[in-house]
């Protein structure tokens, strides 16, 4: 029985009504229940209030915890490897990291380490971690910490620009040296379509009324 | 009514704020929020001073980010130099279109536009500039959702470093304009945060008092 609370309706807190405050035009409404797949939008300047995503977090966690599989393959498999000279050099995400701080430019070494390694894990094993639990209607110990902090997180996770990035490096390359793809490459662009499609799958109001109906803290 | 100001309740006028991390609905006087603890505020403290401030730090990095190389290239024992329009440039001679129109537009036009459009922002908030609140609105939504995409140069120059360490034969080192750069774009994430879109409606909210009481004084 318990297993079936994460396709039960959107569960609202007790009290009430409850309302909702436009983020741009700081327009108050009052918000009803909607269906799911059906968003509402603000009835001052357009903006989208809030959505009713449908299944939001069985989607969540299972692009979550399949992101987390990934990025351990990601870091562990070789990523591009380059035959040039006579010598190999392999790419690794924490090796692109450490080779601009030991080049002399330790800043743009831990952004790139804090944008493509640490935020992403901090996202995607924060959204394990609430939303699994969440599920069978539980709130894991300090699941209201650990989302206030991905949702000051995300906008900082980069991998589909980092993608990009190998991608232009790549052109760049390519008619300097062999180069050959390791799984780490496919791994890595699994991972980025699991976490964009878990972090467009987060619901934001559903997911903090169920923090707050299970009684988190 | 839509657009009309007048015509709607704002949370604000009623001592009512939304939670920024969770949305919840709260009287401001409570301080925190009831639900996840966060700080309320009515509208984001500070938020022109600041951003203004963030915005002409990004401003000032600009420059260097664009003059001083952001890689020098050491082939055979000589050593070039490349800022990011060089980069730019030898994409566009070497007839790769596509790629270098992705260059020009992550590295110098989004920068470049979000940061006039975080200063027009700003003083539209004050009504410095006559603005629609609505289209305005959606600029500073593009600006947020733009911005990181500027960070792809770094990460170009963190794989070159990485993958071109060929001995006596190739090296590549990263330059002084990539942590410029990379203040840029940081800098101008900070400064589309720090702003609060709400501004520009109060704005608009106080401009219709003001024609009110105008129009008031006339017919009096």
């Amino acid at each position: 029985m318990r297993t079936r609370l994460s396709i039960l309706s959107w569960p609202k807190p007790k009290g009430g009504p409850h309302h909702a405050v436009c983020h741009f035009c700081d327009t108050l409404h009052v918000a009803e229940p909607i269906p799911e797949g059906s968003r509402v939008n603000c009835v001052c300047c357009g903006a989208t209030l809030f959505q009713n995503r449908p299944a939001s977090l069985v989607r969540v966690t299972s692009f979550s915890v399949t992101a987390l599989l990934l990025m351990g393959v990601v870091h562990t498999a070789p990523f591009i490897s380059m035959d040039a000279g006579g010598m190999r050099t392999v790419l690794t995400l924490p090796g692109a990291a450490k080779a601009l701080i030991d080049d002399g430019t330790p800043i743009v070494g831990f952004g790139v380490a804090l944008f493509t390694i640490i935020t992403p894990l901090v996202l995607a094993g924060g959204l394990a971690y609430v939303c699994g639990p969440l599920m069978f209607g539980r709130s894991a110990p300090g699941a209201m910490f650990v989302t206030r902090w991905m949702s000051r997180t995300e906008p900082w996770n980069m991998i589909e620009v980092f993608l990009l990035g190998v991608l232009v490096s790549l052109l760049k390359l390519g008619h300097l040296a062999e180069l050959h793809f390791g799984i780490g490459f496919w791994a890595f662009t699994a991972l980025m379509f699991c976490m964009a499609a878990a972090v467009a799958a987060i619901d934001k109001r559903e997911l903090w009324d169920r923090l707050e109906v299970a009684g988190g803290t | 009514m839509k657009g009309n100001p007048e015509s709607v309740p704002r949370a604000g006028n009623q001592g009512l704020a939304g939670c920024h991390i969770c949305e919840k609905v709260a009287p401001v006087s409570v301080v925190y929020c009831p639900r996840c603890g966060s700080h309320l505020h009515l509208r984001k403290p500070d938020s022109i001073a600041r951003t203004l401030a963030l915005v002409c730090a990004a401003a000032i990095m600009y420059v260097p980010a664009n003059m001083l190389p952001i890689m020098s290239i050491r082939e055979l024992g000589v050593t070039t130099e490349s800022t990011i329009v060089e980069g730019l440039v030898e994409f566009w001679q070497a007839r790769s279109f596509p790629i270098a129109i992705v260059i020009f537009t992550a590295s110098i036009l989004i920068p470049l536009l979000k940061i006039c459009a975080l200063l027009w922002l700003c003083a539209a908030s004050r009504g410095l500039v006559p603005h629609s609140a609505k289209v305005l609105g959606r600029v500073y939504w593009i600006t947020e959702l733009l911005g990181r995409w500027s960070m792809v140069d770094i990460f170009v120059v963190a794989i070159l470093v990485t993958m071109v360490q060929l001995g006596n034969y190739m090296v590549v080192t990263p330059g002084p304009g990539a942590l410029a750069f990379a203040g840029v774009v940081i800098l101008t994430m900070f400064a589309a945060t720090s702003f609060d879109p709400k501004l520009l409606w109060d704005q608009l909210e106080r401009e219709a008092a003001d024609a009110d009481t105008e129009t008031n004084t006339a017919s009096e």
